[in-house]
């Protein structure tokens, strides 16, 4: 599903991702782990592409297609989902609008007909229910003054209307509660089917205990240090990340 | 037609530039209208029907038409309103010591009493249609009002203004409104004149003991606009909310001066006036809030952000505190900038595509304003057509 291969990417004067491979493929949930600044969450903006980062060299193809060469709308439209590290609030722009434009944007660009607005609303309670959310979030504005777990459940309520086929969800894990932190990998676990990928990108181990990634990435120095299962993750975090750093470099 | 007057004194009665208050606005136009109106214009301007028919049609309200500064009873329907007197004004109201209110005085020949005596809140609003125009000739035209409320007495109100007519026009208009104690009042106006004629319009507000104005101020016409809200809180426990949204594109100036008196406390005023401007267009926020001594417990609160769509639009943007009292809560913010950009990258990346996320970006901007406003019937028309102004001047950027 997706292919990345020798990924460079600089932002303003630095570097930042450093000749990165990653092969995922449907029905595949891949873990993303590294310290602070390793490019993990360039990683998640470059495939959803944000304009501030520079593509260098290498090539990233999803579905078989260049998406270097796609606006970040219609990546979404064609099945990339992003979770937001920090969801932005949108005053004035009602949740229930957001929802209905993207689920439409897709729709459209699918050929297909715009959704009923009663299906649309049977359809979001639906999703809600699973994540615990009012249905009153519908009707207010676009993360407005929501608690930080109420911003993740309320990506993670996109990503299940959108049924992306690739979803990267960029530090959905922190700030979140126990019970945040449940409900969210509830949503996420909902979702996975044979025909979708995940890429979970997290500093934490504490997320893959509730969802099992089927390989684990460190990153280092815009590079992936290493590969491996779910061992991986447990391993990183007995040894600290030095560890791979050092194993790296040697 | 009051030919007796001079040039000169007629240019007397426009502040100019070199009053603090007025050094943004430029009224050189206004004056060329009321010059050219002096000489060969004339008031008797046949009103457009389909303009005042097709206001009604929209909003249900106890109209008031008055066209090119004099009431059009046979359009009116809110003369005989259940709660409310509505009656002539004398020529010896009071006068208001400043320069365009002066000019009202002098060039008027109407002008309407309105007294509220019950609590009508619950009804329809009373509607002050105030309709220009101007074919032959320029035009000048003074709207002239009074509104008082009894103690207790609530109403709401719609000041309207629209325009027609090929030629140039100038409106001044004179609006009084006095709360007694407990009195409470929705006000909102409404400005959605041609675009190529020009406006002042003036509202002096008094609030007496426990009184409560909510007021919204909706700006998307004129070749220039200026409006002065002028409250003064003469009595405790009073209550003064005021928003307001302004639409510029290209040739335009909107300029808005608010200036709130707290000379008692404990009372609260607080404002936020949004603007979004596109093209080479221009605008004006001053809003001043004076707490005179005495006045302890006074909450005064004023916000003023602006869009900018254009690297040729201006916004000219200053709060003004002036505080003598002891106690108080006084606060002031104000911004300037473009879309935000995350903002606009999260919207892509749920599928809408760049040009559709800045209208729905933009439209939320003014959205929260109207949203605010008094006279909720009326947001469904309002928002048609902010959406349609924003429309047209995003086709001309």
């Amino acid at each position: 599903m997706l292919n990345i291969e020798n990924l460079k990417v600089t932002i303003g004067d630095s570097e930042i991702l450093r000749g990165l491979s990653l092969s995922v493929k449907a029905g595949e949930v891949h873990a993303i782990m590294g310290p602070n600044g390793s490019g993990k969450s360039t990683l998640a903006s470059v495939i959803a592409g944000h304009e501030d980062y520079v593509v260098t060299d290498g090539t990233v193809r999803f579905k078989g297609a260049d998406l270097l060469e796609l606006e970040p709308e219609e990546r979404a439209r064609e099945g990339i989902f992003l979770g937001f590290q920090y969801p932005v609030e949108i005053p004035g722009v009602n949740n229930a609008y957001l929802l209905k434009a993207a689920l439409n944007a897709k729709r459209e660009h699918h050929g297909l007909e715009e959704i009923d607005a009663f299906e649309f609303l049977k359809l979001a309670r639906e999703k809600m229910a699973v994540l615990g959310m009012d249905p009153k979030f519908l009707n207010r504005g676009v993360n407005e003054g929501f608690s930080g777990g109420e911003k993740k459940r309320n990506e993670i309520l996109q990503m299940a209307m959108l049924e992306p086929d690739l979803a990267i969800l960029d530090e959905t894990d922190s700030g979140l509660d126990i019970d945040a932190l449940k409900a969210v990998a509830e949503g996420v676990n909902a979702l996975r089917a044979p025909d979708r990928a995940i890429i979970l990108v997290t500093h934490y181990q504490r997320l893959l205990d509730y969802i099992e990634p089927d390989y684990v990435h460190v990153l280092s120095e815009g590079r992936i240090a290493r590969s491996g299962d779910k061992t991986l993750a447990l391993e990183l975090e007995e040894k600290g990340y030095e560890w791979v750093r050092e194993a790296a470099n040697a | 037609m009051s030919g007796a007057v001079s040039k000169i004194e007629l240019a007397a009665s426009f502040p100019t530039l070199r009053d603090e208050d007025w050094k943004y606005t430029d009224l050189s136009r206004p004056i060329a209208i009321a010059q050219q109106w002096l000489d060969s214009g004339s008031n008797e301007q046949p009103p457009d029907a389909d303009l005042i028919d097709s206001i009604k049609a929209a909003a249900d309200a106890a109209w008031i038409v008055i066209a090119n500064g004099e009431l059009l009873e046979a359009s009116s329907t809110g003369l005989q309103e259940a709660g409310i007197e509505v009656s002539l004004l004398s020529s010896d109201e009071p006068a208001i010591d400043v320069p365009l209110a002066n000019l009202n005085t002098q060039f008027r020949t109407g002008g309407i009493r309105i007294r509220v005596i019950e609590d009508r809140l619950d009804q329809r609003p009373i509607g002050l249609l105030v309709i220009d125009s101007a074919a032959g000739a320029p035009v000048m035209s003074q709207a002239r009002v009074d509104i008082e409320l009894d103690e207790r007495a609530a109403a709401r109100f719609i000041e309207y203004h629209v325009s027609s007519g090929d030629d140039e026009h100038y409106s001044n208009s004179l609006i009084r409104l006095n709360l007694a104690a407990d009195a409470s009042v929705e006000y909102l106006r409404f400005q959605d004149r041609a675009l190529h004629h020009s406006q002042t319009a003036r509202l002096n507000v008094r609030l007496e003991r426990g009184s409560r104005l909510t007021h919204g101020g909706i700006d998307l016409g004129g070749r220039l606009s200026r409006n002065d809200l002028k409250i003064d809180i003469a009595g405790p426990d009073a209550v003064a909310t005021f928003n307001g949204l302004y639409v510029a594109g290209t040739g335009q100036h909107i300029d808005n001066h608010t200036r709130v008196d707290h000379r008692v406390g404990p009372a609260v005023s607080d404002q936020e006036y949004r603007g979004i401007l596109s093209g080479r267009s221009r605008a004006v926020w001053n809003g001043k809030a004076i707490v005179h001594r005495g006045a302890d417990g006074t909450d005064a609160q004023q916000a003023n952000h602006n869009l900018l769509l254009s690297e040729r639009s201006e916004i000219d943007a200053k709060p003004e505190l002036e505080i003598y009292a002891d106690e108080v809560k006084c606060a002031h913010g104000t911004t300037v900038g473009q879309l935000d950009e995350r903002a606009l990258f999260y919207l892509r990346c749920r599928g809408l595509d760049e040009s559709r996320a800045k209208r729905v970006l933009t439209r939320a901007f003014a959205a929260t304003i109207v949203e605010r406003a008094p006279i909720a019937e009326l947001h469904e028309l309002i928002g048609e057509r902010v959406e349609q102004r924003l429309r047209e001047l995003g086709d001309a950027s």
